[in-house]
């Protein structure tokens, strides 16, 4: 099963976005349609790529757009950047989400205490390669971290890419303790002062920011993809979230989506930019 | 997207002089121009310097070490305090990028170039929790680490470089830039054996610079950041299979006054390396456009032909990179 993207805009502007396509060339939403698992016999997870490791532009998944394309979040107007807390640069990890999971926002979470953050459980992959932004990887996961992010609860799954070099060496949350020390360390720090120099305060977490192992965090991912469930099959109030997909929802559902309307979706976003030319990507 | 519209538009963005690509950072370089070679990331790759009257000078020799020097027509040069001194630097490697970019001592005007090792390329590894060089990274100009020179603090010789400069400013620049600093202190490295000076100073024009007058300045605004530096000199080779370096002073950062003393032994070096009236053997290229008493000094023309013999420029270049586009 594989992936592709299409951009729209440029980078760094408002209007940018990136739409996803599964491999017979149709457009899906990396929201609800990539499935959870690209694996769940050996519990391989897919996980979609938001930001590149080190780079500093918030992107993430629109939740609230048709097919839920990857955009850069917008704060007072302006487009947003992760600001460099001494001595990180940018995030510290290729940063992203587990598609079909949902933080349900009318759910208090029994550990955090806290209600859901409404978006898909958040992933740091903390393997060498450096992911573009977009890419639909496969990740073992291997602990979880509680953060309360502005008094919402936000897990933060700690994973590594299956094609990592050393991806056999690590099975769980221990490893990365012994074979990249002060990571994790460097993970909670982050988490913890990555707003502060917005203005915000220092975020908190449960369990004295200890992380919890593997299979506590494969639980943590399956509840999120049983609230995913609910919400897609119209049980729980989708309230402004997007749920429109391609290949989930049966066709009487006000979600079905089909191929030719997901592409009006694409087309139908403002190309005014045929002529511009990305000379100084980074 | 449209291959031919892309090639057209890179083909009239590139007959524009190199300058205008990048005025909004030529702003800040108010004297000097600079002019690439060649296609980035390769090793043909080369920036060259101009004076702000055209003239092809070397960024090694020709740009004066004391900010004070410069002047342009009736414009005072730029000072914060009347007594504070103010060097030039030149930006070679951008904070928190990998490719270990340099001025090119032993080649004819002295160009900006990648370094290359065992024949490839050498871009420095990302130390944990670092991600490339943790500061604007660079040289003072007019200045040389003796190698034929040891060093009474360090006991080792200089390593046959400018002096180093570490800035550490919230701004990242660019390569081949050229900013005016306050130099702030100085930490002794010896690395691989040789002398290895590593000033730490601040971009006059940081929003901290009026904050940043010595180096404990630096531990209360900027804590962790001379720890860090430490750190990353001591190991950043590591992972290319040499040694943790070593350090005069155990480590510690010394104040200004020492640093500007060190900054001044290093122009006496430079001095007697482009005054001298025979060459040694050495391979360091002393051409510069401006020297008057130094008998490496070139006319414009013979300048001017070095950047003409240089085998392809960057218009060629592009060129040759939009047809493979094309083709493609």
């Amino acid at each position: 099963m594989s992936f592709s993207t299409e951009e729209r805009g440029n980078p760094n502007t408002l209007s940018y976005r990136i739409y996803f396509k599964s491999s017979d060339g149709k457009y899906i939403s990396p929201f609800h349609d990539i499935p959870m698992y690209a694996d769940e016999a050996q519990n391989i997870f897919h996980m979609v790529v938001e930001v590149p490791r080190w780079t500093n532009a918030k992107m993430e998944i629109a939740t609230k757009d048709p097919l839920n394309p990857i955009k850069q979040d917008v704060k007072k107007g302006n487009l947003r950047y992760v600001a460099n807390v001494f001595p990180h640069k940018g995030y510290i990890w290729n940063y992203g989400a587990i598609p079909q999971t949902w933080e349900d926002p009318g759910h208090k979470d029994n550990d955090t205490g806290c209600c859901g953050d409404n978006d898909p459980i958040d992933v740091c992959e903390i393997g060498n390669k450096v992911c573009c932004r977009g890419d639909v990887i496969k990740v073992k996961v291997l602990g979880v971290l509680a953060m309360i992010d502005e008094g919402e609860t936000d897990w933060k799954v700690i994973a590594i890419n299956v094609d990592d070099p050393n991806a056999k060496d690590f099975n769980n949350i221990s490893d990365v303790k012994r074979l990249k020390p002060g990571y994790l360390e460097a993970t909670v720090d982050w988490f913890r002062r990555y707003k502060v120099p917005d203005g915000k305060p220092e975020n908190q977490f449960a369990f004295n920011g200890e992380f919890k192992d593997k299979d506590f965090a494969t639980e943590t991912i399956k509840a999120t993809h049983g609230f995913w469930k609910a919400l897609i099959s119209q049980q729980t109030n989708a309230g402004e979230l997007n749920c429109k997909n391609t290949c989930v929802s049966e066709g009487d559902s006000p979600f079905c989506c089909s191929a030719d309307e997901a592409k009006a979706v694409v087309d139908g976003v403002r190309t005014l930019f045929l002529l511009s030319v990305n000379l100084f990507t980074n | 997207m449209c291959s031919v519209v892309r090639a057209a538009f890179l083909c009239s963005h590139f007959s524009r002089k190199a300058t205008s690509l990048f005025s909004p950072h030529l702003r800040k370089m108010v004297h000097y121009q600079t002019e690439p070679r060649g296609r980035a990331n390769s090793p043909d790759y080369r920036i060259y310097f101009r004076s702000s009257d055209g003239t092809c000078i070397s960024p090694f020799h020709d740009i004066p070490l004391y900010a004070a020097d410069q002047q342009e027509g009736d414009v005072p040069p730029k000072k914060i305090k009347t007594n504070e001194i103010l060097f030039n630097m030149v930006v070679e490697v951008p904070r928190w990028s990998n490719a270990k970019m340099e001025i090119a001592t032993k080649e004819p005007l002295n160009p900006i170039k990648q370094d290359v090792k065992k024949g490839k390329l050498r871009y420095v590894a990302n130390i944990f929790p670092h991600k490339g060089y943790i500061w604007n990274y660079g040289a003072l100009p007019q200045t040389w680490e003796d190698p034929s020179h040891t060093d009474e603090d360090t006991k080792c010789c200089g390593d046959n470089d400018p002096i180093d400069v570490c800035e550490i400013g919230s701004k990242v620049c660019a390569t081949g830039q050229v900013i005016q600093v306050k130099v702030l202190g100085i930490l002794a490295l010896i690395d691989e054996g040789e002398t290895d000076w590593k000033v730490i100073a601040i971009n006059i024009e940081d929003p901290d610079a009026s904050s940043l007058n010595s180096i404990e300045d630096v531990r209360k605004i900027k804590p962790g950041h001379l720890e860090a530096t430490v750190d990353w000199f001591k190991k950043y080779k590591v992972p290319d299979g040499k040694p943790e370096n070593r350090f005069a002073f155990n480590g510690q950062f010394k104040d200004k006054d020492f640093a500007i003393e060190v900054i001044k032994a290093t122009h006496i070096f430079w001095k007697a390396l482009v005054m001298r009236k025979k060459m040694k053997g050495e391979e360091i290229i002393c051409q510069n456009s401006s020297l008057c008493d130094s008998p490496f000094r070139c006319s414009d023309a013979e300048a001017r032909a070095v950047l003409q013999a240089v085998s392809s420029d960057a218009h060629e270049e592009t060129l040759r990179a939009v047809l493979e586009m094309l083709v493609m």
